[in-house]
């Protein structure tokens, strides 16, 4: 099938890290473009596009731009800053725009920059990046050398390991020097963001994007995908599949065939028994769903589940649901900021309701606890990370209400330790042994 | 002044509010001191930012890559999230546990490793993913890490620091 | 800016301004939204606790109250009238409830603890929780005076944010992350900062607790007895708890206007000075080679009457300017009335120029350029008044400040810069409608020169500015007017001095005082305490504390404020033996402070009645202060580096943990600075000295071995020692390594 190139064009699946050989293929030219338009002209251009989100919310990306105050209303600095924090389990794809397309992405940047009459750029990029960052760091050298940056600043800050700093207000504390602890909303960042100054926050492939629909023109990138989900996406494909990696396809896109012919099918001639269609927060697909399923924001919300960082892991019928669930809910466990009550304490104690369950300690009682436990969380948390946890686990149950039902009556996990989550080990808590600071 | 104070004041500079130095800062403390954070980085980071003790420890305990304790010259981390886990992490912790003879989570007497399971490490697609002191290897199975240990060891070069 | 909005909250009606959080709303409407984590004292909501959710019409999740304002039209339904919102708040406690041990009957905070009373309310029944609770060593001390209990902690952050969003020192954090989130110090650091008892009365549950207190009383046990703090001249509105008839603690009784709620750690936590070991209980004479003995009160007057014959008006008064006004006058009254006894040594007072720029303390948050000048810190003379800057500064306020850290030679002449016409800043204040200018330190003629410079930077018609002057006594202005209400002859120096009246124990304490009395031929003293009274009084009587006085305060602010007696003093008051001893000499005097006050106010204070007290009065024209006041002891000038090669001036400074009263709080030694001299890093440079080294500090013939602390803010060639550690060192000294 004929897949366009639009994140990944010009690289032959290769990379462009040489500036000389970006320029010769078109590059800084949407830059070029823009910078001859009025701000608004661009963000216009990106209206038309209808390119939304890549992040995880799907938000339109022009109207993010157009809802940053112009400079005559709030005479503060302008900042862009940059969610390069990729974190959700299951997603890939920031990482390889970065290595393949650092300067795609910068371009981006300049422009975004340019629309929100920015001057100011941070790149929050996840601290486990170092290769990434490296890149990132050489780029810019190169661009300073040719002076492309037209006056603007940008600024690498590295992370430092905490999931939670990928929700954009706990990225926008964690870049002001706090704890990276989501903010109440409103505010809202385009008003009062980054040091209480308007400020847009987006994602690296949406920011890369913006220079391929500048290049492109709007209306001509919109013809790509399906309507409300317009474009291409760079799909994270891991899990029990062949050729596990990122695949750029367009939106609408049928799931099965990213599964079983772009990767390679379930590999070792397994069965497919479920898919995580968007990133580990959202709800499980059955394999009767994914038949149905096309990966774009119409047909996975109608399946009641969403197209979130777009990563896609195949399971096979290896594995147990609910080691599953309780190696899902350690992860947000561990990732909880402890900012907000329900999240901390709930995530703490759905993992240890499924682990009583995968011990087969269970009562009956205990299945409608952790669906309460669920209820209890979702809708009454500061941020989305404690409903993502809770979202993910009750559609577990609810698909695989045999097999947890399964656990309650055996006493245990039917598949008898063969499953391939069998004991898989999570993070110890940092930090937590270490009472006291430790004396050199 | 120490260097590292001149260090700090150097992105200081970067930041249009010096509060948003504090995690480069303890970045640059961390390497400065081999790995990790003793008590004294907190203190010199405190003082090269107008800061607290206190309120550096809040910051770096916040984040996993602060270490507070001692880690071992080679720090081994291994992805067992979802798509690593499905792929057999769990078999590539035990494998390392056995040829390093710690347990995940342990820094061996010597200082030489130390081995952590970690939350997803964002290579999910070339599962399982293990970080040698933050380099990624890819497409990692039980079966490759003894020879990977040998070469952790130092006992085989490939010339791949 | 009063627009009002139509917010319905369960079915009621009621109107608030713009900008009313549904928190205030609801509580207009009388309905109240329970919370945890939300206090607007700390900064603006953080919405973490989400106790506070509700249900909005048009919203399909539950809402944080906290986090959110009125809008016009907005129907609001709490978990009175929404079976979801009752639901989440269910949630929210059962969550909460999940880590705390449930302890009440042993918790200090049971009977007066939110938690308990919300879980009582909206509360689940049983708990569903069969996992451990996460466990933690049971309470820690975090420092002499706060003890932790870190399984009680619901991780609301309100402590947290105090220490970092309101007094800003940043000693108290969170540490780790999710469920493993802990309070806690730096390792085994205290937690040592003026203001840190605040979070103990933060704390929403009994996690934080006062180790003074502990299993002291219950709640159903005691009586709360609101007064006002009588230790520094801000006089905080507090609030003594007691149980029978004993002081147990001081909590703070908010004044919006002058302690915004907050109380410094002196005031909170000196209590235990009434009992202290060397407390005086009965009057003392001097015997030959016996020292003092315990003597009956009639005789203990009988002998004062003696005394005070025999020294034929050449007395001498010192007071300390932590009298009541009415005690002061009292003995004005006695001294001075019955004795022509005029000759005092007063407490550095404040001038009443200052009256014409009078402003609440809280002015200073809302005002646009304040500028402090003087050699003192304001923590260290009027601690509250740091906790104003700060918020001031955080709202935007620019904060100015000339002492020993600015670079602008002496505060005197920084001053008076700013009043020249071609002065950048001086242009700037004279533009501003909220401007305020703060005296804080010696000299200055009591705050008399800010007065001049505001009053030629023509502050008097605008009501949004302000000058203040930060006295070194609780109630030096106060004492000074009702002594010279007293009477009106003029006063003359007496040679010999036949006899000093001591009256204080900071007049006991003071060396100038104490070198007063080598030439004093028999001294009387008043005194709280053993240790100031022994080797030099014949005649001591007993004194009681400000918590044990009924009496009246003038503050900082020009305020009246009512100090209530909270406790029974184990010793007769002094108004009652001062009016009997009057009486002796012909002086007719009540013993009652009301009436006292009202002879005083009629005179003195525009007959303000005991129900004024407390309002700010208007401020009164400009008048220039006698230039008398002028030569108050003057800042001497800094030496310019290169004339004085290698000497350094010594500002020596009380800080606000010493005196009389903290000495004997066991709990708050670790409050008192060390033996330590601050340097600037230049200076300290050019010395080869580092932080923590042992220095000698040298001024003609004296010499004194401290330890060096760097203060990067110090303005070169100035150090600072406090008073206590200074000795008799010279104010230029030279600083070597030994
Ligand atoms: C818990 C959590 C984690 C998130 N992590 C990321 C992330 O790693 N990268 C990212 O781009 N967005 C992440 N998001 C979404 C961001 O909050 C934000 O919506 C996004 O950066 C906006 O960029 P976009 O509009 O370009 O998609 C996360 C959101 C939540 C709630
Ligand atoms: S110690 Fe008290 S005030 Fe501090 S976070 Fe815990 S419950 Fe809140
Ligand atoms: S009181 Fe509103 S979230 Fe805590």
């Amino acid at each position: 099938m004929a897949t366009p190139e639009v994140v990944f064009a010009h690289t032959d699946g290769g990379a462009v890290t040489d500036i000389a050989q970006y320029e010769a293929t078109g590059g800084f030219s949407a830059l070029e473009k823009s910078r001859a338009m009025a701000p608004d002209e661009v963000i216009e251009e990106l209206n038309a596009s209808q390119l939304r989100g890549r992040g995880g919310a799907f938000f339109p990306t022009g109207r993010k731009w157009s809802f940053v105050p112009k400079p005559e209303q709030i005479a503060k600095p302008h900042y862009l800053v940059v969610n390069a924090d990729e974190s959700e389990p299951g997603t890939f794809k920031d990482r390889e725009i970065m290595l393949r397309v650092p300067f795609r992405f910068l371009e981006g940047c300049l422009i975004a920059a340019y629309a929100i009459q920015s001057k100011h750029v941070f790149i929050y990029i996840r601290g486990e990046y170092e290769q990434e960052f490296e890149v990132l760091r050489d780029a810019l050298a190169a661009m300073h050398k040719k002076k492309v940056l037209g006056g603007v600043t940008i600024v690498l800050h590295r992370g430092a390991g905490a999931y939670i700093c990928g929700e954009e207000t706990a990225l926008l504390e964690s870049l002001e020097g706090r704890r990276g602890q989501p903010r109440t909303k409103p505010p809202f960042p385009a008003i009062a963001g980054l040091y209480a100054a308007p400020t847009a926050v987006n994602n690296v492939e949406s920011i890369t994007t913006a220079t391929s629909v500048m290049e492109m023109g709007g209306v001509e990138y919109a013809k790509l995908g399906v309507p409300n989900s317009t474009g291409t996406r760079v799909f994270s494909l891991s899990g029990n599949v062949v050729n596990g990696g990122n695949y750029e396809l367009p939106h609408g896109f049928p799931l099965k065939d990213l599964i079983y012919e772009v990767g390679g099918g379930i590999a070792n001639g397994r069965k497919l028994k479920a898919v995580i269609p968007g990133g580990s927060s959202t709800v499980i697909l059955t394999p009767a769903e994914v038949e149905k399923a096309t990966l774009d924001f119409d047909s996975l919300t109608s399946l009641g589940t969403a197209i979130g960082s777009a990563a896609v892991i195949a399971i096979d019928d290896r594995c147990c649901m609910v080691q599953l669930g309780i190696r899902v809910s350690q992860f947000y466990e561990h990732e909880s900021c402890g900012k907000c009550t329900p999240c901390r304490v709930g995530t703490h104690w759905l993992t240890q309701i499924l682990q009583k369950i995968e011990d087969g300690r269970a009562a009956q009682s205990d299945l409608d606890l952790l669906l309460d436990v669920c209820d209890r969380i979702l809708g009454k948390c500061l941020c989305p990370l404690g409903d993502s946890d809770a979202i993910a686990v009750a559609s577990y149950v609810d698909k695989f209400r045999d097999e947890f039902q399964a656990h309650i009556d055996n006493g245990g996990c039917p598949l008898g330790g063969s499953s391939s989550l069998e004991a898989v080990l999570a993070p110890v808590a940092m930090h937590h042994a270490a009472h006291e600071v430790a004396h050199a | 002044m120490t260097a590292l104070f001149e260090r700090i004041q150097e992105i200081r500079r970067r930041y249009p509010d010096e509060l948003s130095a504090v995690m480069p800062a303890l970045q640059a403390a961390q390497v400065e001191h081999g790995g990790w954070l003793p008590r004294e980085a907190f203190r010199e980071v405190a003082d090269a930012l107008d800061l607290t003790p206190a309120y550096c420890l809040s910051i770096a305990s916040f984040y996993d890559m602060f270490r507070l304790e001692p880690v071992g010259e080679t720090v081994v981390e291994v992805c067992t999230n979802i798509s690593c886990g499905l792929a057999g992490a769990q078999g590539v912790v035990e494998a390392f546990e056995r040829e390093l003879g710690l347990h995940a989570g342990e820094t061996s007497a010597d200082g030489k490793f130390s081995l952590r399971a970690v939350e997803c490490l964002g290579g999910c697609g070339w599962a399982t993913i293990v970080a040698v002191n933050n380099r990624h290897r890819l497409r990692v199975s039980a079966a490759d890490v003894p020879a990977l240990a040998a070469e952790l060891r130092g006992e085989v070069s490939n010339g791949d620091a | 800016m009063t627009e009002l909005l139509k917010v319905t909250v369960d079915g009621r009606e009621v109107e608030v301004p713009r900008g009313t959080g549904l928190v205030e709303t609801a509580d207009a409407a009388g309905i109240e939204i329970p919370v945890f984590c939300y206090e607007p004292r700390l900064g603006p909501p953080v919405g973490a606790c989400r106790m506070c959710l509700v249900e909005i019409e048009g919203l399909p999740k539950l809402q944080a109250a906290c986090t959110l304002t009125a809008q016009d039209g907005m129907v609001i339904k709490t978990a009175a009238t929404s079976a979801k919102a009752a639901e989440g708040q269910n949630a929210t406690l059962e969550f909460i409830l999940v880590n705390h041990p449930l302890d009440c009957p042993v918790c200090d905070k049971g009977g007066e603890c939110p938690l308990q009373d919300l879980t009582f309310r909206y509360g689940p029944g049983a708990t569903r929780m069969t996992f451990p609770k996460v466990t933690f060593d049971k309470p820690i001390p975090i420092s002499p005076l706060i003890a932790l209990d870190r399984e009680r902690c619901i991780l609301c952050y309100r402590c947290t944010r105090f220490s970092q969003d309101v007094a800003e020192d940043g000693q108290l954090v969170a540490r780790n992350r999710g469920n493993h989130s802990m309070i806690t110090t730096f390792g085994e650091d205290p937690y040592r900062a003026p203001f840190s008892g605040n979070v103990v009365e933060l704390c929403p549950v009994g996690a934080l607790t006062s180790t003074q207190y502990r299993f002291e009383a219950r709640p159903w046990e005691i009586q709360q007895i609101p007064t006002v703090c009588g230790l520094c001249p801000v006089g905080c509105n507090t609030s003594v708890t007691t149980r029978d008839g004993k002081a147990k603690r001081v909590l703070s009784r908010n004044h919006p206007e002058i302690d915004g709620g907050w109380l410094c750690d002196k005031g909170r936590y000196t209590l235990p000075h009434l009992a202290a070991t060397d407390r005086i209980r009965e009057p003392l004479r001097r015997l030959q080679r016996v020292g003092l003995e315990p003597i009956s009160w009639d005789d203990a007057l009988d002998e004062a009457e003696k005394l005070l014959r025999g020294a034929e008006g050449r007395i001498v008064t010192a007071l300390s300017g932590s009298e009541t006004i009415e005690q002061a006058y009292a003995l004005g009254r006695l001294l001075r009335g019955g004795l022509g006894a005029h000759s005092a040594v007063l407490p550095e007072s404040t001038s009443s120029a200052l009256d014409a720029f009078r402003l609440p303390l809280s002015g200073i948050a809302a005002a646009e350029i304040v500028v402090v000048v003087g050699d003192d810190e304001v923590v260290d003379r009027a601690p509250i008044v740091d906790l104003w800057l700060r918020k001031a500064q955080r709202n935007g306020t620019e904060v100015i400040s000339y002492g020993p850290s600015s670079e602008a030679g002496s505060a005197m002449a920084a001053l008076h810069d700013l009043t020249e016409p071609d002065s950048a800043l001086g242009k700037r204040l004279r533009a501003s409608d909220r401007a305020i200018l703060i005296w804080c330190g010696p000299g200055g003629g009591g705050g008399a020169r800010v007065a001049e410079a505001a009053h030629s930077l023509s502050f008097d018609d605008k009501p949004g500015c302000g000058a203040f002057h930060l006295p070194a006594t609780p109630n030096g202005r106060g004492v000074a007017i009702a002594w010279a209400a007293a009477a009106d002859e003029d006063e003359t120096d007496p040679e010999p001095i036949g006899l000093l009246v001591v009256v204080g124990d900071d007049a006991a304490a003071s060396p100038s005082v104490r070198a007063l009395a080598e030439r004093a031929e028999a001294v009387i003293a008043v005194t709280m305490f053993q240790g100031l009274a022994g080797g030099w009084a014949d005649l001591v009587l007993p004194a009681t504390a400000a918590l044990e006085r009924d009496g009246t305060l003038l503050n900082i602010e020009g305020r009246l404020q009512r100090l209530r007696r909270a406790v029974v003093p184990p010793v007769p008051d002094e108004l009652a033996w001062i009016a009997k001893l009057a009486g002796r000499f012909d002086v007719d005097l009540s013993p009652h402070s009301s009436v006292l006050f009202e002879e005083i106010s009629a005179r003195c204070f525009d007959g303000a009645t005991a129900a004024d007290h407390a309002t700010l009065p208007a401020r009164t024209p400009y008048e220039a202060p006698a230039p008398a006041q002028a030569v108050a002891t003057a800042v001497p000038p800094r030496p310019a580096e290169d004339h004085f090669l290698g000497q350094l001036r010594l500002v020596r400074y009380r800080p606000l943990f010493s005196g009389p009263q903290v000495e004997r709080v066991a709990e708050l030694q670790f409050q008192r600075p060390g033996a330590e001299l601050e340097l600037a890093t230049a200076d300290a440079e050019k010395r080869q000295i580092a932080a923590g080294d042992t220095v000698l500090v040298r001024s003609n013939g004296t010499s004194v071995e401290l330890r060096a602390r760097i203060n990067r803010k110090l303005a070169a060639g100035v150090v600072r020692v406090p008073d206590e550690h200074a000795a008799d060192l010279h104010p230029t000294v030279e600083v070597v390594k030994p």
